[in-house]
Formats: C-alpha cells, structure tokens, sequence
C-alpha cells in the first residue's frame, strides 16, 4: 500500500467537539432506529394495561370533566361565547402536546445513560423520536376534539369558522412542537449537569399552564396584567389555534411573529449546544 | 501489508475526581469564559499532567499518550488490570465519549458490543427486541430482516419469539443478544467482555462465529477480555495496557505471557525476625511461610502445570512435643479442596521447618487460599494460621480446542486409555 493512501480517512474522533454536531446523512441513516423508538415507547405505555391505546383519549377526557366542573362550574371562569367543552378541550389537546414533548425530551440523558454510555448513535434520535411520539398521541386526540366539534355543529348548531382558517391550524401545531422540542434540549442537557433543576421544572411548567390560556381567554385577563400573559411565546399560538378552529380568539400579527421569531431563536440555540454538549456529558451522568 | 484502519495517535482521556464540574453553576459559567470566549488556559483544571498541583485536583489520566495501529483483517486482543483503561479505549473508539487529547482516525463502520442486550426492553418480545437492538447497534431495517431468521435459528429460540423477553431465563437473553450483535456487518467490531456471559456451549459458539468472521470475512475486532485462552485463540496481536499506558503491543503469545507473569508477581513470602512479631501465640509463633512455584524458567507464567512448594518454619515455644501440621487448601469460594496432615514427629523448643509439595497437573485453574495448623499430638490444635498464602493459577489447554470453563475442583491427568477395539469391516 502507498503511504498517501494512509492519509486518507473516514473519520475521526478527536477531543473537539461540534456546534453543527451530526450531518443530516447520519441522521437520516438512524431513521429506522427513531421509529424504532417511537414503537417501543407506545408498546410499552400500554402494555399490560386493560384499557390499552384507550387512555390516549381518556386522560384529556378526565382533564376535561374536571376543568368543566372546576373551573367552568364552580369557579365560573368565562370561556367567552365559546360551549366549555369545546374551548376546554382545545386547550387541553394543545397544552398536553406541549407538556408532554417538553417533559419528555427534558429527560433524554436522565433517562437513557445507561444506553448513551454503552453504543453510539446520534444522540438526536432519541428528542427526535420522542417528538414525533407525542405527535402522534396528539394526532389521536386531535381526532377526539374534531368529532367533538362535528358534535357541535350538528346538534348545538355552532357557528363555524371561515374554512380558509383552518390552513392556521397545523401551523400552531408544529410551532408549539417546535417551542417544546427547543426548551426540551435546552433542559435535558441542563438538568443532566445540574441534577436539581430536574426536580423544579415538573412544578415550574405546572405554574406555567396558568400563565397560558388553556382554562381561560385572554380577552378574560384584566389589562393590568396582560402584559404577563402575552410574554409568554405559547399564549398567541394558544389563542390562534382557538380561533382558526373554533372561530374566538385575540390575537395580532405582532404576538404571532413574535412566537415565530422565539420559537426558532431557541430551537437554533438549543441544537447548538445539545450537539457542543451531549459527547460530554457522558462523562458526567 | 493489509492497509491500516485505525490509528490511534497520542490517545489521552481524563477524568476529574470528586464533583463533576466546578459544581458551581457561577464557576462554570467563569470557566466558559475564560476558556471558550477568550482562549486562555482552564481557571479550574489544567490539561498537563506535568502541572505541579497534586494529582487528586488534577484528576484521574484513564488513558495517557496511547498511541497504536490496526491492520485490515486483524484482531487485537487488549489486556489488563481492571482500572488499566481498556474500556475508556474502547469507549473512545466506539465514539461514546470524547478523548481529551489526541485522536483516532479510522476507516469503515464501526460496530461495538460493550454490553450484551444494549438496547433490550424487558417489556418487549423477542421479535421487537431483535429490531430495536439492531437498530441501535447500526443496521438497518432491510438488513434485520433479511437475517431475521438466521439470527432466530443462532439463538434457537424459535417458539418464544413472541414471549416478552423478562420472561425469558438469563441463558436464553444472553443467546438472542449475542445472536442479534453476531450478525453485524460492520468494518470494525469491538467486543467489551462479551464471552463473560452465557453458558459454556455458547460461549463456544460465539468464539467459533468470531473466528470464522475474523478469518473469512476479513473483519478487523478489537476485544476485550479476561479470558486469556479465549484471547489467545482468537487475537493476532495484543495490546497490554497499564495505568493508562501502552505496556506492550505485539504478537499476542508475547504479550500474554508477559502480562501473566506479571499479573503473578505479588509476594507468595512472609518473614518475621523475632518471635514477638510473627503471627501465633503462646506456644507457637511463625517464622516464616513461603510459596516457590518449581518454575521451568523464570519468566514461565504459574498455570495448572506448575508444581507448588509451601515452605513454612515457626518456633516451637510448648517445649518438647510431638507435633505435625496440617496443610489445608481452600478454593476462592471456600470450599476445603484438601487438608493435608505432616508426619507427627517430636519437636524440641526452637525453630520447626516444614515443606510439602502440591503437584503440577493436579488443581484446576482458578484461585486458592492456604491454611496452617499446627497440632500437638494428632489431637490438640496449638495455633492456626489462616490464609497465610494465596495464589492464582492461570488455566493451560494445550491443543483443546474448548474454551470454557473447565469443571472440578482438581484438574489431575490419570491414566486414560481410548482406542478402537473393533473396526466396522465392509
């Protein structure tokens, strides 16, 4: 063999590691593996359970009885000229999609050490799976809400929407899966090094549900503290979905470019240092 | 000259000891900003060894200055003490955790096994298992299923393939793991420990399936192992690694017979000067207890053909007796192999000597612990000497061609006669 045939690699490990972190060949190369996550998650929520797939639909259920009897009932919350099941409901779906991703991605390290220390592949799969898991539990109970919606139309007679509206509703969709996946990868690899802040952020995103109008319109919060309210990224992508689904909802152009631009500021930023961080942090969990 | 695949050039990884991190949120946050943002030397941890702080700020060199070279087509066999960084070398190559200095250049895919059942869901089946842990391992799903089935017929487990795997016994998990990472096709394998496992007829299985890829198909393996004779049999060349560094690299009979003579060099000999030091009591204190392997040379590794001398001497302070001592020899795990009694001869007050000799060709390979007794009489125990001496004995094989464990507390060579007594006539 020629010695300059030597120099020629295909790779190369050294100690630095990279913002740009896996091309998107490699990626796409472990898809197979990502389904593969997908699968085994679903699998394993539901097996040896008795209601099975069911409970994809019977949490938001559950969830709803009691936010209509809670808050719609007792505390008499107004849910604007909407039906409370209705505008309950559309929150609910939307909040568990965000809930649910952000919690789950948050954990990627905690949960996967023992398997990140002993094989290789992108560590993205694993956000990236879980992701399109809740995406698809969503698509599920999206249905849910959609039948109870033809519900309405039917027998309430509600007004609907303008159907050109409805183009608006996968956006709020993949923006709020976006947002999620971006503070997801943000908070795995900072609860990974910093074990305690795991323990507050379960608590934290709870409180955060109040600052998102899931159990109430904004149109309902006094001027004064609006303000607090509408900081928050999630609040016009909440009130859009509402309104390209249901036809009530206060939102400007301003709010929505402003989720957009928040939206896509974190998801960049998280990347890069999930792809600078994860190789290190095996050391450390 | 097989082209070279890996190249693995001033290797160096530390870890820091204790807190991980500066453990302050305030100091790590000042350690990215004099590092990262303006380039300058580590607040926190210097990365030369040389630095004159002690080592235990300094953290822990797993691996230092590694440098090597793997051909095309060859297995590398790497061995060491536990701690010598064989894993943290493996890790580095498999690409799980970064080097801190130096880097490794390579060509093809890489595979590695540094666990049997990375991946495994005890929840799911078998058949989910073979696909998820196939995937994570790097194949893809048309490669899976074109070897479905012939990963199903290595385990032999056709009729549970639908059975979650957590009610599978510990032999028949261990088989479908093996079997799924046996049936990678990656350039470059890596084993960590893997033959640990199984049971013995599996472990065969799997060391004739490595043999075979290694042979035809031209696979480079790196593997590790504590099991020498699977080492030997399998490995071109080794790799013996201590303390982080390259102790030696070639032909894998040398370095193996180097790191077993080694590994054997802790002292098999106790002296005491006076009686008010050695151990015993009022009646009997030793002097001495020593254990001289009858060596063919001196470098020879001790293994189950060495014949053994346990020589003692201790003083006699009951006054005239008749005393004899027993010799009892213990298995790792306890169990009394044999308790072997001296002639009972009478002793003035002064310094006794004895010496026995325990056989080549006689104890099985593993590790062994020696008692003493001394005993007035053949009736009265004066003193006991618990575990005064312990040894391992490495196994040898010759030319069988089975690597597993060898059964029996002795391993001893009778007479044995086998022969055709009536050959089928046509």
């Amino acid at each position: 063999m020629p010695t300059k045939e030597n120099t020629k690699w295909d790779w190369e490990i050294t100690g630095k590691s990279n913002w740009w972190g896996n091309s998107f060949t490699e990626l796409w190369l472990y898809r197979h593996l990502a389904v593969g996550f997908v699968r085994r998650d679903f699998l394993l929520i539901y097996q040896q359970t008795v209601l099975g797939p069911l409970w994809v639909l019977l949490q938001p259920i559950l969830t709803l009885f009691t936010y209509v009897l809670v808050f719609g009932k007792v505390v008499g919350i107004s849910t604007g000229g909407l039906p409370p099941v209705l505008f309950y409901l559309a929150g609910i779906v939307l909040w568990n999609l965000f809930n649910d991703t952000f919690l789950g991605i948050a954990s990627t390290f905690r949960e996967n050490a023992q398997l990140f220390s002993k094989v290789y592949f992108p560590r993205l799969i694993v956000p990236f799976a879980r992701l399109s898991g809740y995406l698809l539990h969503f698509g599920i109970q999206f249905g849910l809400l959609l039948c109870v919606l033809l519900y309405y139309l039917v027998f309430q007679s509600i007004k609907l929407p303008p159907a050109s509206g409805l183009l608006l509703v996968p956006v709020c969709i993949i923006l709020t899966g976006l947002l999620s996946l971006g503070l997801g990868l943000l908070f795995s690899i900072i609860t990974a090094k910093y074990r305690d802040i795991s323990y507050i952020i379960s608590m934290v995103i709870r409180l955060f549900m109040f600052l998102t109008p899931v159990i109430y319109p904004v149109s309902y919060v006094s001027d004064k503290w609006r303000w607090l309210v509408e900081l928050n990224p999630l609040t016009p992508l909440f009130e859009l979905f509402r309104l390209a689904l249901l036809g009530e909802g206060l939102i400007t152009i301003t709010q929505f470019v402003y989720s957009c631009v928040f939206t896509f500021a974190v998801l960049i930023v998280s990347l890069l240092i999930f792809n600078k961080q994860s190789d290190k942090l095996i050391d450390i969990i | 000259m097989a082209e070279t695949v890996i190249q693995v050039e001033n290797l160096s990884k530390l870890y820091r000891l204790g807190s991980i991190g500066t453990g302050y949120f305030l100091q790590d946050i000042q350690r990215w900003w004099t590092t990262a943002v303006r380039k300058k030397h580590d607040p926190f941890f210097g990365l030369n060894p040389s630095d004159n702080a002690p080592p235990s700020q300094k953290g822990l060199w797993a691996l230092h200055d590694v440098s090597f070279e793997v051909k095309q087509g060859e297995v590398l066999g790497i061995v060491g003490r536990n701690g010598a960084g064989k894993s943290t070398l493996l890790k580095i190559i498999s690409r799980i955790i970064r080097p801190t200095q130096g880097a490794i250049r390579g060509r093809g895919k890489i595979s590695s096994l540094l666990e049997v059942g990375t991946g495994f869901n005890l929840e799911l089946t078998g058949r989910e298992n073979i696909y998820l842990s196939g995937y994570i391992l790097g194949m893809t799903k048309a490669e899976i299923r074109s070897k479905f089935d012939e990963i199903v017929a290595f385990a032999n487990l056709e009729q549970f393939l639908d059975t979650p795997v957590k009610r599978y016994s510990s032999g028949m998990y261990v088989r479908l793991a093996f079997a799924v990472a046996a049936h990678l096709e990656p350039d470059i394998l890596i084993l960590d420990e893997v033959l640990a496992v199984g049971d013995a007829e599996f472990q065969k299985k799997c060391l004739g399936k490595m043999n075979e890829v290694s042979r035809n198909e031209g696979r480079t393996i790196l593997f590790v192992s504590h099991n020498l004779q699977a080492i030997l049999n399998i490995c071109d060349t080794g790799l013996w690694l201590e303390k982080g560094k390259v102790k030696q690299l070639g032909p894998i009979s040398q370095v193996a017979n180097g790191y077993l003579t080694d590994a054997q060099k802790f002292k098999f000999s106790q002296h005491w000067q006076t009686p008010e030091e050695g151990p015993g009591n009022e009646l009997i204190r030793f002097k001495k207890v020593e254990l001289v392997p009858q060596l063919s040379h001196p470098d020879a590794p001790l293994d189950i053909r060495t014949p053994l001398a346990v020589k003692f001497q201790f003083w006699n302070l009951s006054g005239e007796a008749h005393l004899s001592t027993n010799l009892v020899l213990f298995s790792y795990g306890g169990e009394c192999i044999f308790d072997l009694a001296s002639p009972n001869v009478l002793c003035q007050e002064g310094v006794v000597e004895g010496e026995c000799i325990i056989p080549g060709n006689f104890l099985n390979d593993g590790s062994y612990f020696i008692s003493l007794y001394v005993v007035k009489d053949t009736a009265t125990p004066l003193y006991t000497y618990e575990e005064c001496l312990s040894f391992d004995l490495e196994d040898y094989r010759g030319d069988i061609r089975w690597y597993g464990k060898w059964w029996g507390a002795v391993r001893p060579i009778f007479p044995f006669r086998l022969e055709q007594a009536e050959p089928v006539l046509y």
